[in-house]
């Protein structure tokens, strides 16, 4: 949101009444020449589009939670945050939460590491080679469900390009995805894959936005290259850092696509992160209202993180 | 000319100002041997993740274009990552069934759609929030970009149930409408910034010279803003070709799924895993973005800036 208060924040802030007269110049709506119902005539049909399709869905689904079929098929009941407390109270939702923790730490931990090794790398060499911005970005262009097969592949036990490699060591290479904890590490991989170029791009951007004459001055006093890097580059970007975790935490805490595509949840239900839960609960046991209470509750814990990070990052720039 | 309209700290990225060269390069230069090591163990610092980091993008790819031109025994027998006869049998096998051609035409019918549908609705609503003052703006502006932090999760189960309700299931429309909602605020905050850029003087002086709100928009503010809508339409276009936890719950019956769906079942349907063919399936779900990759990167860059920055 911060197009709409740098917009605000760029007018002069006079009176509305003023406004007329003052900035009646080349600002005014008349001298376009239109009627005073166009913006609205402009503007409604994307309000009603983004009501109906995001903001309409999304209450209606916080308030279906809140009720219950006593069986399938049965008429729904109110149960107040009924769904909620079975929720807290069933061992399977325990469970896919414990998954979720580790699969959005793992990929928060993973991301944040290669994003930031990457865009340092980056940062030093654009300008002659562009084209590795277009390799960067290359993962965006595919769906959760193409990433996840190319990743089956790569992780085949039998013919995989990684158990080829440490066969090469002669070695032999794990069950990637029957083994459960393993099964964990390549699903964060393959989520960390398909969001790695946002984040890159992200804290390339704030990389390349330093203004170098800090960078001078930290090399005058002798820091250099870990130094430089830890205690002037990374508190510098702190802002692009928290936007970056912000994105990964959002788009794994909620992501479905690739553990769906890749694992399905298994082996043993390793892998069966909320989101899964979410779905199988809604589309397997069709448990509606039930789904919508772990759905909602997934909303409610990304706002908290987010503002979670937002905290903390603050206090970071301050204390940096 | 599109870089200019990300306004997020991320945005600096494509079209940040000429830098000095970095310091740290030249200025350690003097001096033995120790300085010498120093300076390959740096351009080592910067080189070896560099690689890693195509290794890490590209690699996927490699692999499955390699599987791609196996055979289904030589996936097994010849593990090696170049196939020793090459063969497009995985595609003709792809090809020809029914669901892959189905599901493709769903995808284009989709994405066209999709891209056009939030043109349509995107242009003029940013063109009234950049150009006109009305009461409450502010107001319906943050209206209309707030739902953007809804993450499809949230509307899978509610979005079934309405599509249930209204018998709008397993209907490329319903998906049209899925996706544009989803677009439209990134593609509005996209078009608000881009559209103030364009000086309000061209429009007046076209209005004094008799043009109408139509025209100027037809014939200014369209063309200037190129760029934006170029980057909104790969990002609709892409969002509807990718999408798949939505199309999931929104279409049942084969012959109404799109690409990402068709590929999803292939996994499930065939019993004993057909590498060459699922590989195949994957490369051909990116030959349109390949075919056009470099011309598209940068709107696809600034896509990914602007739509972040929030």
């Amino acid at each position: 949101m911060t197009a709409v208060t740098a917009k605000r924040a760029s007018h002069p802030q006079t009176p509305r009444r003023k406004k007329k007269t003052n900035r009646d110049g080349p600002g005014s709506n008349a001298l376009i020449g239109h009627s005073k119902w166009v913006p609205y005539l402009f503007s409604a049909p994307s309000i009603i589009a983004v009501a109906a399709m995001l903001a309409f869905p999304v209450l209606y689904g916080v308030y279906k939670s809140l009720y219950r079929a006593p069986r399938f098929g049965a008429d729904q009941e109110f149960v107040g945050l009924g769904n909620y407390v079975d929720m807290f109270k069933s061992p399977e939702f325990l469970d896919s939460l414990t998954k979720t923790a580790i699969f959005v730490t793992g990929c928060i931990v993973v991301g944040t590491t290669l994003g930031l090794l990457f865009a340092f790398a980056l940062n030093r060499v654009l300008k002659r080679l562009r084209f590795l911005r277009a390799v960067t970005i290359a993962p965006y262009i595919i769906s959760n469900v193409a990433a996840a097969v190319m990743f089956r592949i790569l992780f085949n036990t039998e013919f995989g390009m990684l158990n080829r490699t440490i066969e090469f060591f002669g070695l032999d290479g794990p069950r990637w995805l029957s083994t459960p904890a393993l099964a964990m590490v390549v699903v964060i991989l393959a989520q960390v894959w398909t969001d790695l170029p946002l984040t890159i791009l992200l804290l390339l951007g704030g990389l390349q936005s330093i203004d170098s004459s800090y960078l001078d001055a930290a090399l005058v006093d002798g820091a250099t290259g870990w130094k430089r890097a830890w205690h002037l580059s990374i508190p510098l970007i702190a802002p692009q850092l928290m936007i970056s975790i912000v994105w990964l935490s959002y788009s794994t805490l909620t992501g479905l696509g690739v553990v769906l595509a890749l694992t399905g949840g298994g082996p043993l239900k390793a892998t069966h992160t909320l989101p899964m839960d979410m779905y199988s609960t809604a589309f397997q046991s069709l448990k509606m209202n039930e789904a919508l209470a772990i759905a909602t509750f997934l909303l409610v814990l990304n706002a908290v993180l987010t503002l979670m990070f937002v905290r903390f990052s603050r206090r970071y720039e301050v204390a940096a | 000319m599109a870089m200019e309209v990300g306004q997020g700290p991320g945005a600096q990225f494509p079209g940040a100002p000429p830098r000095a060269p970095e310091p740290g390069l030249t200025a350690r230069r003097s001096g033995g041997r120790a300085s010498l090591a120093r300076s390959y163990l740096r351009r080592a610092l910067i080189y070896i993740p560099l690689i890693l980091l195509v290794l890490w993008t590209l690699m996927p790819f490699v692999v499955t274009l390699g599987i791609s031109l196996k055979t289904r025994g030589e996936v097994f027998a010849h593990p090696d990552l170049i196939p020793n006869t090459p063969n497009l049998n995985a595609y003709r096998e792809v090809i020809e069934r029914p669901g892959f051609r189905g599901a493709f035409l769903n995808s284009v019918v989709v994405g066209v759609g999709t891209t056009a549908l939030t043109l349509v609705i995107a242009v003029p609503a940013a063109y009234a929030f950049a150009r006109f003052k009305f009461r409450g703006r502010h107001l319906l502006l943050l209206f209309t970009l707030l739902p953007r932090l809804v993450p499809s999760l949230g509307l899978m189960v509610p979005l079934y149930r309405m599509a249930v309700t209204l018998g709008m299931l397993d209907r490329r429309l319903t998906l049209v409408v899925v996706y544009t909602g989803m677009l439209l605020p990134l593609a509005v905050w996209l078009l608000v910034g881009f559209f103030q850029q364009i000086p309000r003087e061209l429009e007046e002086a076209a209005n004094v010279d008799g043009a109408d709100l139509w025209k100027r928009l037809r014939f200014i503010v369209m063309p200037m803003a190129l760029p934006a809508l170029i980057t909104i339409g790969v990002l609709a276009f892409r969002e509807a070709w990718n999408e798949f936890t939505l199309v999931l719950v929104l279409t049942s019956t084969p012959g109404k799924r799109t690409l990402p769906y068709e590929l999803y079942l292939m996994q499930g349907i065939q019993g004993i895993q057909n590498f060459p063919a699922e590989a195949a399936f994957t490369i051909l779900t990116i030959v349109p973005f390949v075919l056009v990759y470099l011309r598209i990167e940068r709107y696809i860059v600034q896509g990914i800036t602007t739509g972040s920055v929030k």
